[in-house]
């Protein structure tokens, strides 16, 4: 390619990161060390730790990260031995099946958890009719504190992404790595411990960093469950008062700076990267046949996660479907009334179309940047290519939460930015957050169909007569289709599920998205909660649509998607 | 050191026959070779030895002992993967004290037995390098020390110099012969590369399509090849189809397209009389290029290539009658004959003129 191209593009993007993502963070770090008179002190982030309520909120957070992490990997890991291990009856279909939930609205299938679990749930009721519980006396499964409910939400929403990463660490692991150490004596769990581990470290470490960053910081589940007692609902709550309140900009820096912490340290203790000898793999990875036995376990493995993890969101559609339902194990009776009330009721007809506009917007920025990116990345020779990979890979380690808040700072009234938000409406902010969240997936999409196809697939139309950018055109990006349509789904997937930035940007009603929609029908009384049910349904409906779409083509190398 | 017998061994992958019946005795000791186009079985057959795959019938023996059934981690043999294997996360010195910790073997004798190893291979030294600062013939070392090490019943090496450039290749394969031999080994090597296997192996046997087409010496399976296939897969050679015309004393003569042809069958007791069908086999080699007719065993034509490589002159030998040219190699040519209009002669004595069954 023309460098003096590349160099507009990593000039381009190098600023937009710059306005995007570097400042808000800055932005938001320098109010937590700026006195009201210009002074810089260190009194707010120290008085955090001072205050016992941010101490247990930062405690409790570490515990939803911590504790969401291992059970996704205690749900994933098995699984993903079984499938990398049997060939046994509807494989293909379970393995697909299995990464549903990671398109389930988490905050939506709380809904649902608490439908189950509440006092006054499903379970209850269930075993209150069995005799094994004293109605007067309901337990509250979900506890004191909620933490339990909300880590349970959480696994079953995010072990896909620990799936997929240890799916991609087995393939690529030679058999004869394992056959080996068969061969030498080393068998079972003995084998699964000494060789297999080690060599899938990387991989599930990756997978397991994106899920502790996403769930120490998540504020969607969280915020319907009523649980207050995390930062990130702290910080939320405190935006209310922002002017004048320095707190949650300090609380924002130390979530950031703990992140980073956890982050490298997990990195240094368990990320380091392992380079494969330089033979080639003598077989493929061949699959042994499930006796009846084994294909019974395997399947029914599957069939109870997916199923699990699809019963909160199944709640849901029952809540959305029900007219009264308390106390008892099924809805008393059901309606179609809240369907239509959602599609009736102004505030959801009109953040279902803000969602796809903003969702649609950012997906269509977040392919351009993506195409261009990756296209820098490996195809130039332009030094520093490498940083701008990396910088293109940062917004996954900073907490989404993060970054809304710095856009929020940003663009207050009086601030450099406060032209993005035109009179009142959010658009521009929001498309450009969804992106800049999103763009790591759709630069990884298109990277990696960069260096499937051969740059002299691209030189062969240059040689016969093609310039450049139309060869690109015409050879490069039709063979990485595919790449480029998967990655923009997922993106675009989810943007459409997106809580943070949409909950905290968009103020006016007449532009929330689907997200903030549904939190104010929750919050609101009579049939508030069915009909947010409700829309969360047509939400799913429309996501599934999506990622089935994106599962499809991409395959087994979705795993891909999740690395850092 | 085991002795291995195989019987009636059967292994299908679907509809896929890859092992068809097979039986074959190695001795104890012996460094055996199979040998065979891909996809003709030979590594199934290995893998099954080592227990990765099991045969659908018949049975594997260790000196007598059934262990058909036993699985990989209990057979005690050491295979030596195409790819190595190594492991990444392990450095040198734990890949190849891997296997004597899963024996229980002591420290103090892990760390001389190790050592004695890495010796064995020229690797002293470098047990705390990491895999991936390894060179892919040092690499190649390591896998065969890790094998080594633990004194396998018997040792597999699949492919083990594939990944390698020609002169190490060369430079190994003398070394894989000596470790085996100064270890008094029963190694079973699988290799696609006839060079390899005819300059080290004790035996070969040459796979096809899931059968044992042969098994000899070296110096047996090329010199006496029981078929047309093994002729053609061990060296290069001429093929001529023909059926016995009669016979006169130890010569057979054969009527061909492009004339009679005296030989002897390659297997004594192959059974012929005049009108059986047979397939000649001459090698480049056992033909000679003449200007005038030769006694016996003409065969007459004009040359479509010559190619000179100082120690030795190519020819291809059009003859009327037949599609494909000879090939004539000439060893020591005091001169090139480039001229492709002249009419001129090979010959072969009769007792390089190999017979074989009709394919």
């Amino acid at each position: 390619m023309n460098r003096k191209l590349a160099i507009a593009i990593y000039i381009g993007t190098a600023i937009f990161f710059a306005l995007f993502f570097v400042y808000p963070i800055w932005h938001t770090v320098k109010e937590a060390f700026v006195t009201t008179d210009g002074g810089i002190t260190f009194a707010y982030v120290i008085e955090i730790f001072q205050n016992p309520v941010y101490v247990e909120g930062l405690v409790n957070s570490f515990y939803m990260g911590l504790f969401t992490t291992i059970l996704s990997l205690v749900i994933a890991l098995p699984l993903a031995l079984l499938a990398n291990t049997w060939n046994f009856k509807g494989r293909e279909i379970l393995n697909s099946l299995i990464l549903i939930p990671l398109i389930l609205p988490p905050f939506v299938g709380a809904l649902g958890i608490k439908q189950l679990l509440g006092q006054a749930g499903v379970l209850n009721s269930f075993l209150i009719d069995l005799g094994l519980m004293n109605a007067d006396a309901p337990y509250d499964w979900l506890g004191e504190g909620q933490l339990f409910g909300v880590v349970l939400m959480n696994a079953l929403h995010l072990y896909p992404i620990a799936y997929l990463n240890v799916s991609a660490a087995l393939a690529n692991v030679d058999p004869a790595m394992e056959e080996a150490a068969e061969n030498l004596g080393c068998h079972g769990l003995r084998r699964l411990l000494r060789i297999t581990f080690p060599m899938i470290m990387p991989g599930m470490f990756a997978g397991a960093t994106i899920i502790f960053i996403w769930s120490f910081t998540e504020l969607g589940v969280p915020l319907i469950f009523d649980f207050s007692r995390v930062t990130s609902v702290q910080i939320f709550h405190g935006i209310k008062d922002l002017s004048g309140n320095p707190f949650p900009y300090a609380l924002v820096v130390v979530l950031l700076v703990f992140t980073v912490m956890f982050y490298l340290l997990g990195k240094w203790l368990f990320g380091r990267e392992i380079a494969a000898s330089s033979g080639r793999a003598s077989t493929g990875r061949s699959l042994r046949d499930a006796s009846p036995v084994m294909n019974a376990i395997c399947i029914g493995a599957f069939l109870f996660v997916t199923g699990l993890a699809v019963l909160p969101h199944f709640g849901v559609i029952l809540l959305s479907a029900s007219n009264q339902w308390y106390d008892s194990i099924l809805p008393a009776d059901f309606t179609l009334q809240h369907f239509e009330d959602a599609l009736g009721h102004p505030l959801t007809l009109n953040s279902i179309g803000n969602s796809l506009k903003y969702a649609s917007l950012a997906t269509l920025t977040n392919v351009i940047l993506g195409i261009a990116i990756a296209y820098v990345v490996v195809r130039t020779k332009l030094p520093g290519r490498q940083l701008l990979d990396a910088m293109a890979m940062l917004p996954l380690a900073v907490p989404g939460l993060v970054l809304a808040f710095g856009y929020l700072a940003m663009t207050r009234e009086g601030q450099r930015f406060d032209f993005l938000i035109l009179g009142e409406n959010p658009i521009l902010i929001l498309v450009i957050a969804y992106a800049v969240r999103r763009l790591p997936y759709v630069v990884r999409a298109a990277a990696a169909g960069f260096q499937q196809t051969s740059v002299t697939l691209e030189e062969a139309a240059q040689n016969l007569g093609c310039p450049p950018l139309k060869a690109l055109r015409k050879v490069t990006l039709p063979l990485i289709a595919a790449n480029l349509i998967a990655g923009g789904l997922l993106a675009f997937s989810f943007a459409m599920l997106e809580v943070s930035d949409s909950l905290i940007l968009a103020e006016q009603q007449q532009h929330f998205p689907i997200t903030k929609a549904i939190y104010a029908l929750v919050s609101s009384l009579g049939t508030g909660p069915n009909i947010a049910s409700a829309l969360g349904v047509w939400a799913m409906a429309f996501l599934a649509i999506t990622i089935i779409g994106a599962g499809l083509i991409l395959g087994k190398k979705m795993g891909a998607l999740f690395r850092v | 050191m085991v002795s291995i017998q195989i019987r009636g061994l059967e292994k299908r992958f679907g509809d896929v026959v890859a092992l068809n019946q097979l039986d074959l005795d190695i001795q104890s000791g012996e460094l055996f070779f199979l040998l065979g186009p891909s996809g003709c079985g030979k590594t199934t057959l290995l893998r099954s030895i080592a227990g990765f795959h099991l045969p659908d019938s018949g049975t594997i023996e260790f000196d007598q002992e059934d262990v058909t059934r036993i699985p990989p981690h209990l057979r005690e043999t050491a295979m030596m993967f195409q790819s190595y294997a190594l492991w990444p996360h392990l450095n040198v010195y734990r890949n190849v004290a891997f296997g004597l910790e899963e024996r229980k073997v002591s420290k103090a004798e892990t760390k001389e037995r190790v050592e004695e190893a890495l010796a064995m291979v020229k690797m002293e030294g470098l047990g705390n390098r990491k895999i991936n600062q390894l060179s892919g013939g040092q690499q190649q070392r390591v896998a065969l020390a890790r094998a080594l090490v633990v004194r396998p019943r018997c040792l597999m090496l699949d492919e083990p110099l594939s990944n390698l450039d020609a002169k190490l290749r060369i430079e190994m394969r003398s070394e894989i012969r000596r470790i085996c031999k100064e270890s008094g080994l029963t190694a079973i090597y699988v290799t696609h590369d006839q060079k390899e296997a005819l300059s080290i192996a004790d035996r070969l046997a040459i796979l096809d399509g899931g059968n044992i087409a042969q098994v000899g010496t070296p110096e047996d399976v090329y010199r006496r090849p029981r078929s047309a296939l093994v002729a053609g897969f061990i060296g290069e050679t001429n093929l001529i189809k023909g059926e016995v015309a009669f016979i006169s004393g130890a010569n057979v003569y054969v009527k061909t397209a492009i004339g009679d042809l005296a030989g002897r069958p390659s297997d004594p007791d192959y059974p012929l009389e005049p009108g059986t069908p047979v397939t000649l086999s001459i090698r480049p080699e056992c033909l000679s290029i003449e200007t005038t007719p030769p006694a016996r065993n003409e065969i007459a034509g004009h040359l479509t290539e010559s190619i000179y490589l100082g120690e030795v002159a190519q020819y291809s030998l059009q003859a009327p009658g037949r599609e494909e040219p000879f090939h004539i190699s000439e060893l020591n040519p005091r001169r090139i004959i480039r001229d492709t209009k002249q009419k001129l002669y090979a010959s072969s004595k009769p007792e390089d003129v190999m017979i074989l069954p009709f394919s």
